[in-house]
């Protein structure tokens, strides 16, 4: 019988399929050509000694890749090597900590009725538009004070603000049906058992995009690195640093830019079979 | 009227039927869970209260009152004298507030611990011992064990500055303070800001711009992001890691830097015009064409929103694909059976289950895009003209506009009290939406 | 259970009086604490101390924020191993403070993070100075002293907001209770090199005589661009005021009335500054749009290597990037050093018009700005930091800083020892030809209102209605701008 019917479909669609087939496939070069080429010029200029600032067309008019060897042996004024240390461990471990807390946050937010809950989400809504180019002082007299004027008290910023956006997991988090949560509890499952147990793994897509934005986000992040890590330039990440060299060092500055993409697009590699899993994988059948 | 009569009659009802016990706890906190056997609870409430008390003889205190006199002790360093920091006592009085708010919050929690204890035990039942009520914890209580470092965390680091960030427009600190001393100075900020005549015709032009910019680049964002994941989501489509892969570079980049190669780019020296202008400057009667420049004026918005696009659809993606995951594949089966056409699936299933799921992140990118600081200032950085004595640029969003006139000349005072008023109308805005969506209201629509 | 209820009732009364008792006092003894600990913590403002005795610091580790030049090019290990060897006796060692160079003092300073000695820009030292985070020197202890021009101690000098003390160092408090202050001259910082504009050509690309006179380069220019292609003659980005205006004060603008010190009046738009405005305007039309913009900047060196462009003008401490330039497009370090020709300021036509062809001169005065040391107030060792500051503004070193660096020095015996551009640059400071930045807090307020006219007059050369194409349109505009910058400093300050 379905073979039957899989038979009449194929007849019927295959033309119109075509056409969409097609269209999809030039849509997605479309796409992918818009993407891809700034950052490809970005990537050739990195071979190019004096960076973006190409005088006539966009291909450099010498070839070099002294940029990426200074980068790595000149590190006596710009410690590139150890800013990318220094990046790569409070991006890992915000990215750790802040997603737990934030997926934390907006579970116990979807799930639980609890007095001031509805308000409590008025509250961080309005809390995250309140625009905040004048509160690096306070942070910086807060981080000075005690004593946090290090990566550590960088880790702790980026960890402890996550959960303010747990609204967005939330909105995941409400998508999934209660019946799930029903079941695992006749099985005799506690609240955080059936969060670990079964809420997590069905969670995959929105962890991924929490923990590729949450690692991204320190990579980018020029402003409250430069005001938190004052006591040396060494112990800057590579966004201030970068910053630092845009103006006079245009060959460092691009070839450095580069490499930052690296480990995010290796993150991103890493967790992308997780992006589309999910109800639709058939938690719930009947 | 109702919830006053019912909680003053449940107050009432507290004073009347309280024991001793609880009125001890009112005294030292900790007392009547000792006195009920609760030991580890009693000891942990008796511990923040010697705690604070503490904190506060060695340091709170001496902090609260900074917080008021905001200093009363200017020195000069270069004489070795070093007087008071108004700022610095403006955020540490601050914290001491806060976490004297916290403690208040900790004994009205104790008080009625106690006083459910006593209930509890007049019904018959013991007093809970620890070992069960961690278990509760876990439990049903689960929510409290969870919320508890994460609203602590938000307390400190993002309330602390945004409440800073309100009181400093009630004061006069400005970047010529320090090491004099700032003063409450109450309205006299807002005053300033109106008194200042010819802001009002300019202050208008430019909420105008933002509001049209920040409606087109949320919608193409958001559309664009939603309708990427779409396209890739399709059956037909093979390798999807790969070609999701070309946005996630573009996301990969750090955004300053790629602004800063597009503002190259599109400059009257980049590989575009460049070659362009040489030949039109050969020409008497034509001029070269600007993209960014000073009289470019709608090619240089054209060019933002382009940017602003392609700098946010990567991530607006990779959200829609996440939550796009939870869809129910079955809706779409039964409604082709009977007949939809593919618009209509989109905006009859697709489209409402998105927007429920994502309605607090529009909101959430309307104002990050209403905010958007970062592109305008690198695009066209130091590309202004005058109106009058007033810098103003026909792409700047209120946010860099309020930059120059007041953090640019370092009257941090006045760009606070202007912060203050933005939040508030755009609160006042976001709040309204959010609160007649079904993502607030209804919130098991899909459950 | 009716007696518990009676005698409930009879107790509730009491009850009511003892549980707010017991809250009154538990909230009481918070707020007591708060408001006796409160009303006497106020800061005793402590003695203050004569900074320089001369008496240096046993065991000083002094910190050192010099430019990334003089860092990257090894200037800073060569006077700090030089500096340490000599001081080694005492136990002060001089280490690179490895930090931004364009830290903020006011913020690192308290917490202990900010260098012992910083080296920058005048009118960003001056800033420091208001509020007291930079200490007043004694320069006459200075074997330096001498040989500095006048005119660059006057790049540091201010007045200060000093508070009186008695014998003992402690502040007189007046009525208000607040200690009594008052304005002191001083110097803040000491002069190490000066900058000013000045040309970078091509030797072989630039005919003798082409850069005497405004005029003869604007002449160059059409020439140039007549072989066709991107080949230009003398090319630079003209919105920057900092160039600019410069083009302005030759024709007797000014920027503050009384040398610069007096807010209350702004001259730029005073005498025939307005034929400066078509001087921009007719150097812009022999060039083409790129120069309406900053990024033309980083591509000059090359371009100028290349020899796409014939001329430049930049400052001369940028000389060792202008070599690197060149090395990178094909010519050995001699080569570059042989061909890259260093020019002073050329003359202007007094009538503002580069076309005539037989014009009466006059000097071209540009703003410029010295650059130099300053003592950080939060540093334990000034004492230690001031001998550092003597010892690397010794002949010796000051010599060496111009061979590494290629920059102007200050002192006068070294520059006329060096000779050339050196010496050119401190006869003009001493002449007036180079103005120096004032460095007082009303100047603020003047970039933003330059910037943006001068973006629009350099813009003007390529649009099809020009707003400033003759003298009465260049007039207005100036005077706008005077007003524009009035306002500003009236409505900020």
């Amino acid at each position: 019988m379905s073979s039957l019917v899989f038979k009449k479909k194929k007849f019927k669609l295959k033309p119109k399929k075509l056409i969409d087939v097609v269209f999809t496939y030039i849509g997605l070069i479309i796409v992918s050509a818009i993407f891809i080429l700034p950052v490809l010029w970005i990537v050739i200029s990195s071979f190019n000694p004096t960076g973006i600032h190409t005088p006539e067309g966009f291909l450099p008019t010498t070839w070099t890749i002294n940029n990426f060897r200074i980068l790595f042996t000149e590190t006596s004024h710009f410690n590139y090597p150890r800013w990318l240390l220094n990046t790569l461990i409070v991006s890992s471990l915000s990215c750790v900590i802040g997603t737990l807390l934030v997926i934390l946050t907006a579970y116990t937010m979807s799930r639980f009725k609890f007095r001031s809950r509805k308000k409590l989400m008025a509250m961080t809504l309005l809390l995250g538009i309140f625009p905040s180019f004048l509160a690096m002082s306070a942070i910086f007299f807060i981080m000075m004070e005690f004593g946090l004027g290090s990566i550590w008290g960088l880790i702790l910023i980026y960890s402890a603000g996550a959960p303010l956006g747990y609204l967005v997991q939330k909105g995941f988090f409400d998508t999934i049906p209660n019946s799930i949560d029903e079941a695992a509890r006749i099985d005799g499952a506690t609240s955080l058992g059936v969060f670990i147990k079964i809420i997590l793994p069905l969670s995959a897509p929105i962890l991924v995009f929490t923990a590729i934005t949450s690692f991204a986000w320190p990579w980018s992040d020029f402003i409250l690195p430069r005001v938190i890590l004052q006591e040396s330039r060494d112990m800057w990440t590579v966004a201030v640093g970068l910053n630092a060299m845009s103006s006079d060092h245009p060959d460092r500055f691009i070839a450095g830019s580069v490499l930052i993409a690296v480990p995010i697009i290796i993150l991103y590699f890493a967790l992308s079979k997780f992006l589309i899993s999910g109800l639709s994988s058939g938690a719930t059948k009947g | 009227m109702n919830y006053l009569k019912t909680k003053t009659l449940a107050f009432g009802n507290f004073f009347t039927t309280a024991n001793y016990k609880v009125i001890l706890s009112m005294f030292i906190m900790g007392f009547g869970q000792l006195i009920y056997k609760q030991v580890v609870k009693g000891l942990i409430f008796f511990a923040i209260q010697a705690g604070l008390i503490v904190f506060f003889v060695f340091r709170g205190a001496a902090d609260i009152a900074g917080f008021f006199t905001l200093g009363t002790a200017a020195g000069n360093p270069a004489q070795g004298i070093h007087g008071d920091n108004s700022i610095l006592m403006l955020t540490m009085g601050l914290f001491a507030i806060i976490l004297l708010m916290m403690y208040l919050f900790a004994y009205v929690t104790n008080i009625k611990d106690v006083y459910l204890t006593q209930l509890r035990v007049e019904k018959g039942s013991p007093p809970l011992k620890f070992k069960e009520e961690a278990k509760e914890y876990i439990d049903k209580k689960f929510y409290k064990t969870i919320l508890f470092l994460p609203i602590l965390f938000v307390s400190v680091f993002s309330i602390i500055p945004i409440v800073f960030m309100i009181l400093l427009a009630f004061t006069n600190f400005t970047g010529d303070t320090f090491p004099a001393l700032a003063d409450w100075t109450g309205f006299a900020s807002f005053r300033e800001l109106f008194g200042q005549g010819g802001l009002a015709p300019i202050f208008f032009r430019v909420l105008l711009w933002n509001i049209i910019w920040a409606i087109i680049t949320t919608a193409i964002n958001y559309f664009g992001g939603l309708g990427l994941a779409l396209l890739y989501n399709k059956k037909c489509v093979k390798g999807k890691v790969i070609w999701r892969l070309f946005p996630m570079l573009a996301f990969a980049v750090p955004g300053f830097i790629t602004l800063i190669a597009f503002r190259f780019l599109f400059s009257d020296a980049g590989p575009i015009l460049w070659p362009i202008n040489q030949e039109r400057l050969l020409d008497p009667y034509s001029y070269p064409i600007s993209f960014l420049g000073i009289d470019a004026t709608w090619s240089a918005r054209i060019i933002g929103i382009l940017v602003a696009a392609w700098l946010s659809i990567p991530s607006s993606m990779l959200l829609a694909t996440g939550i796009l995951s939870n869809m129910n594949k079955e809706l779409y089966e039964a409604a082709k059976i009977d007949g939809a056409t593919g618009f209509r699936q989109f905006t009859k299933i697709t489209l409402p289950f998105v927007i429920f799921a994502t309605t607090p992140v529009i909101i959430m990118q309307f104002i990050g895009n209403f905010n958007n600081f970062g592109i305008f200032f690198f695009l066209r950085h130091g590309t202004f003209s005058m109106i009058g004595d007033v810098p103003y640029s026909d792409t700047d969003l209120l946010v860099n506009w309020i930059f120059r006139l007041t953090v640019d000349a370092r009257r941090y005072d006045l760009g606070a009290a202007v912060s203050l008023l933005m939040f508030i109308a755009t609160s006042a805005i976001a709040l309204f939406i959010y609160l007649r969506s079904p993502a607030y209201r209804k919130e098991d629509t899909f459950r | 259970m009716q007696s518990q209820n009676q005698n409930i009732q009879k107790r509730l009364p009491l009850k009511i009086i003892l549980v707010i008792f017991l809250v009154l006092v538990h909230l009481g003894t918070l707020i007591g604490i708060i408001a006796v600990i409160g009303a006497n913590s106020h800061t005793i403002l402590g003695p203050g101390r004569e900074i320089f005795t001369g008496e240096l610091e046993r065991g000083a580790r002094i910190r050192i924020l010099e430019n990334d030049t003089a860092i990257l090019q090894g200037f800073l290990d060569e006077v700090i191993e030089a500096f340490n060897a000599e001081f080694a006796s005492y136990d002060i060692m001089a280490v690179d403070a490895n930090q931004d160079n364009f830290i903020d003092l006011e913020q690192a300073g308290p917490f202990g993070f900010g260098p012992c000695v910083i080296f920058q820009a005048n009118d960003r030292l001056m800033r420091f100075a208001d509020g007291g985070h930079i200490f007043p020197l004694p320069i006459e202890r200075l074997d330096a002293y001498e040989y500095i021009s006048n005119e660059a101690w006057n790049a540091f000098f201010g007045f200060v907001d000093e508070i009186i003390v008695d014998d003992n160092g402690y502040p007189v408090i007046g009525e208000d209770g607040q200690p009594l202050r008052q304005e002191i001259p001083a110097t803040l910082g000491v002069p190490v090199m000066i900058q000013g504009p000045v040309i970078y050509y091509r030797r072989s690309l630039v005919p003798e005589g082409t850069l005497d006179t405004w005029g003869n380069i604007y002449q160059f220019n059409r020439e140039r661009n007549a072989m066709g292609g991107a080949t230009r003659g003398y090319i630079r980005s003209l919105i920057d005021p900092y160039f600019n205006m410069g083009y302005l004060f030759s024709f007797g603008g000014y920027i503050f009335g009384e040398n610069n010190t007096d807010p209350s009046t702004v001259g730029l738009s005073q005498n025939n500054a307005y034929r400066g405005v078509g001087v921009i305007r007719q150097l812009a039309s022999s060039m083409d749009s790129r120069v309406t913009t900053h990024e033309l900047t980083p591509l000059l060196y090359d371009l100028l290597a290349q020899g796409t462009v014939a001329a430049t003008m930049t400052t001369p401490d940028v000389y060792t990037l202008f070599i690197d330039a060149f090395m990178r497009n094909g010519f050995t370090r001699e080569e570059a050093i042989a061909e890259l020709g260093v020019a002073p300021m050329p003359f202007l036509p007094e009538c503002g018009d580069l076309t005539n062809p037989n014009p009466n001169l006059i000097p071209t005065i540009m703003m410029g700005g010295v650059n130099g040391y300053a003592i950080s107030a939060w540093t334990d060792y000034p004492n230690a930091a001031f001998a550092f500051v003597n010892f690397a503004t010794s002949f010796r070193l000051m010599e060496r800083r111009h061979e590494l660096l290629g920059i102007v020095p200050s002192r006068e015996d070294v520059a006329e020892h060096v000779g050339g551009m050196s010496q050119i640059i401190n006869e003009k400071l001493a002449s007036g030809e180079i103005l120096v930045m004032p460095g007082i807090r009303e100047m603020a307020q003047v970039w933003n209102p330059v910037q943006s006219f001068f973006a629009s007059v350099s813009q003007d050369a390529f649009r099809s209605f020009p707003r400033y194409a003759n003298p009465s349109g260049q007039l207005a505009a100036l005077v706008t701008l005077d007003s524009a910058i009035t306002r500003a400093i009236a409505a900020i300050s």
